[in-house]
């Protein structure tokens, strides 16, 4: 039985974040600072400008998705104004399945101080507006990311689909952070993370990450408190630690807020 | 023209001169982006810690040699007294360590989770180094600077019709005369000579350095054209669009004023270093921060980025000088800009005279005056990356 939060259009998730967006790398010191002042997520990014080809449309909706997540209750786009990615655009975009999304944008906003104090204002009336309420959530959608041992996932897989979860598995890449961008496109609320061997245990700023150790790693073996789980847990153990952590438990990736989100690239920037 | 200035900085075993003397903090993998943040925050010596933030996790792919040029050159920047990398324990991270050491022997200390154990023990142990050898760059005081002391980069970022008239041709004025006191300054952003390169090909001092202007920017067109896109159509982008500039060509001609009417002493690849002084054109993509990291990689230790749309970024160790283009939107924006050059359209200053407050706002700056983007915190950084694409 999992209680999660009714995140109004954005579906029923398990955490309840208000995402301050900087849609350019200009505006990401912004974000930073908006975040801190209203408790919201953000990620410091390179992206939204002086890109090309498949890039534009695939930064823009890599923005939107992150925007839609069913752990997100509202969003602040914050843009610069003459960036490729036009913020107001975004915005539209985003407000057309997600309304309660708001826009402001530097270069209209009498410089850095005025786009902090009306950012905050903002991000405040939003989440003003809104009341978290908290609601059964029948099927959660689990991402599976690396490189877990193939019998548990087999597992796993069946017994979280037997209590009518639904599990999805992206393993792309051997860096986790760049397989975590395909799970956050399919709207997963917890992530469990089976890193590469030489890589650490991360995580994102709004979807829990569960990390398994790989007891076979240097590397893993030397940091064996800053995961959550061995490669060794069992399939029943591991979703029992699925349901805590969407229930509210922190994951320990999340508690030391541990890794950034990377947008996905094509093609050089101009 | 300011014939009684003086300039100060820190001497640098490797004939470099810092006008900053940071204390760097360099994660080399972004699942340590928020430990760096959080010992730069709180650690006492604040004031002169400066960190970065990045989406690299340690992959060594196609970009690999870029990505290592870069690294290893940001953390030797000459405005940097002392780096603290702090990685994950790889090979990788080991090589752009080795290759800082070899360019500049100064403190770089290199901490890593895989022997600190947990995040807590390396955050402490950043933490410690950071008081360690905190006294010795405290100590470090500024002395008068030579002008070849000067590796000036010349930027601009959110252009508008008015760039290519007033703050751009100002900021060649400036870098002209350290060109002739025996400064380095260079140019960038291939994109925006673009249409331009015969013009700056004319001035360079030898016909190998003009050919290499061209062949720069052919090799530049080649490889979007290879990713199947006319860059011709995506730029100029819709904000210089809106900012009044019609085509890319208008733009480049603009863009390249702010390189005066010096001659060019060389051409350098995405991050590589002058080694004489001189004006140089950099290889550069014109996305705003790729190119600000790759000066920084390349001993840039100051920045005059000009401006029409107005934009607040900064790079975490080159003092970074923003110039408007246009009377509005300096007065509109005025926490992001540090001069106007929009008296010269509204008819109340001369290029020249523009071009006077410019290099005497060079010289205060280098001498530790803080323009915006630093007041502000600005330290934006980005990993320039080719994607694979072979030309």
């Amino acid at each position: 039985m999992i209680t999660g939060y009714s995140n109004n259009s954005r579906g029923i998730g398990v955490r309840s974040y208000q995402l301050i967006l900087p849609s350019v790398v200009c505006s990401t010191h912004l974000a930073k600072k908006v975040a801190e002042q209203v408790g919201g997520v953000t990620f410091s990014h390179q992206h939204g400008c002086g890109i090309i080809g498949p890039d534009v449309a695939g930064v823009n909706d890599f923005f939107v998705a992150l925007a839609g997540h069913p752990n997100i209750q509202s969003t602040v786009v914050l843009g610069l104004g003459c960036e490729t990615i036009q913020g107001n655009e975004l915005t539209d975009s985003i407000t057309s399945n997600y309304p309660e999304t708001e826009y402001v944008v530097i270069q209209e906003s009498a410089g850095m101080a005025g786009a902090l104090d009306s950012s905050i204002a903002t991000a405040r009336a939003l989440l003003d507006s809104y009341t978290p309420q908290r609601t059964a959530l029948e099927q959660l959608t689990i991402g599976v990311e690396g490189f877990p041992n193939p019998s548990l996932l087999n597992e796993f897989t069946l017994l979280a689909e037997n209590s009518g979860h639904k599990v999805l598995a992206s393993n792309a890449q051997r860096e986790s952070a760049r397989n975590f961008a395909e799970l956050i496109r399919r709207k997963c609320h917890v992530i469990l993370s089976f890193p590469d061997a030489n890589q650490p245990p991360t995580g994102l700023p709004l979807i829990p990450v569960i990390t398994v150790a790989n007891e076979r790693s240097p590397l893993h073996q030397a940091l064996a408190s800053e995961f959550d789980e061995l490669h060794s847990v069992s399939a029943q153990e591991l979703l029992l630690k699925v349901i805590n952590v969407a229930n509210g438990e922190k994951s320990k990736s999340e508690s030391k807020k541990v890794g950034d989100i990377v947008v996905p690239r094509m093609v050089r920037s101009v | 023209m300011a014939t009684n200035t003086e300039l100060t900085g820190f001497p640098r075993n490797n004939g470099r001169w810092g006008f900053r003397n940071y204390i760097l903090l360099l994660p080399l993998h972004n699942a340590l982006n928020q430990l760096v943040e959080n010992v730069r925050v709180n650690h006492p010596a604040n004031s002169v810690l400066t960190a970065v933030a990045h989406d690299w996790s340690g992959e060594v792919d196609a970009d690999w040699d870029r990505i290592r040029r870069v690294f290893s050159g940001f953390a030797v920047n000459p405005n940097v007294g002392a780096t603290i990398v702090v990685g994950i324990g790889t090979e990788a991270e080991n090589e752009i360590v080795q290759r800082a050491r070899a360019h500049r022997k100064m403190p770089i200390a290199y901490l890593t989770l895989k022997e600190a154990g947990s995040f807590d023990a390396l955050q402490s142990e950043v933490a410690s180094s950071i008081s360690e050898v905190f006294p010795l760059v405290a100590s470090e005081k500024r002395i008068p600077a030579p002008w070849s002391a000067m590796i000036l980069g010349l930027e601009c970022g959110g252009s508008d019709a008015y760039s290519g008239i007033t703050a751009n041709p100002a900021l060649g004025v400036a870098s002209d005369r350290l060109v002739e006191l025996g400064s380095t300054s260079i140019l960038a952003e291939t994109m925006e000579i673009l249409g331009a390169e015969h013009l700056l090909a004319a001035r360079a001092k030898t016909p190998e350095v003009g050919q290499a202007i061209i062949d720069v920017v052919a090799r530049y067109e080649q490889s979007i054209s290879y990713e199947g896109i006319d860059i011709r159509g995506a730029q100029p982008s819709r904000g210089n669009i809106e900012g009044g500039l019609t085509t890319l060509e208008e733009k480049s001609l603009g863009a390249a004023k702010k390189a005066g009417n010096a001659p060019f002493t060389g051409v350098l690849d995405y991050a590589h270093i002058p080694t004489e002084p001189g004006l140089y054109f950099m290889d550069t993509p014109g996305h705003d921060i790729e190119q600000l990291t790759g000066f920084a990689a390349s001993d840039v230790n100051i920045t005059v980025f000009t401006t029409g749309r107005g934009t607040p970024t900064g790079s975490a160790v080159i003092p970074t000088i923003k110039v408007a283009t246009n009377t509005e939107m300096a007065t509109a924006l005025p926490d992001l800009i540090d001069l106007n050059a929009g008296t010269i359209a509204d008819g109340t200053e001369t290029v020249v005279e523009v071009g006077a407050r410019i290099f005497n706002e060079i010289i205060a700056v280098a001498n530790g005056k803080l323009p915006a983007a630093e007041v502000g915190g600005h330290r934006e950084f980005n990993l320039s990356r080719l994607y694979g694409s072979t030309l």
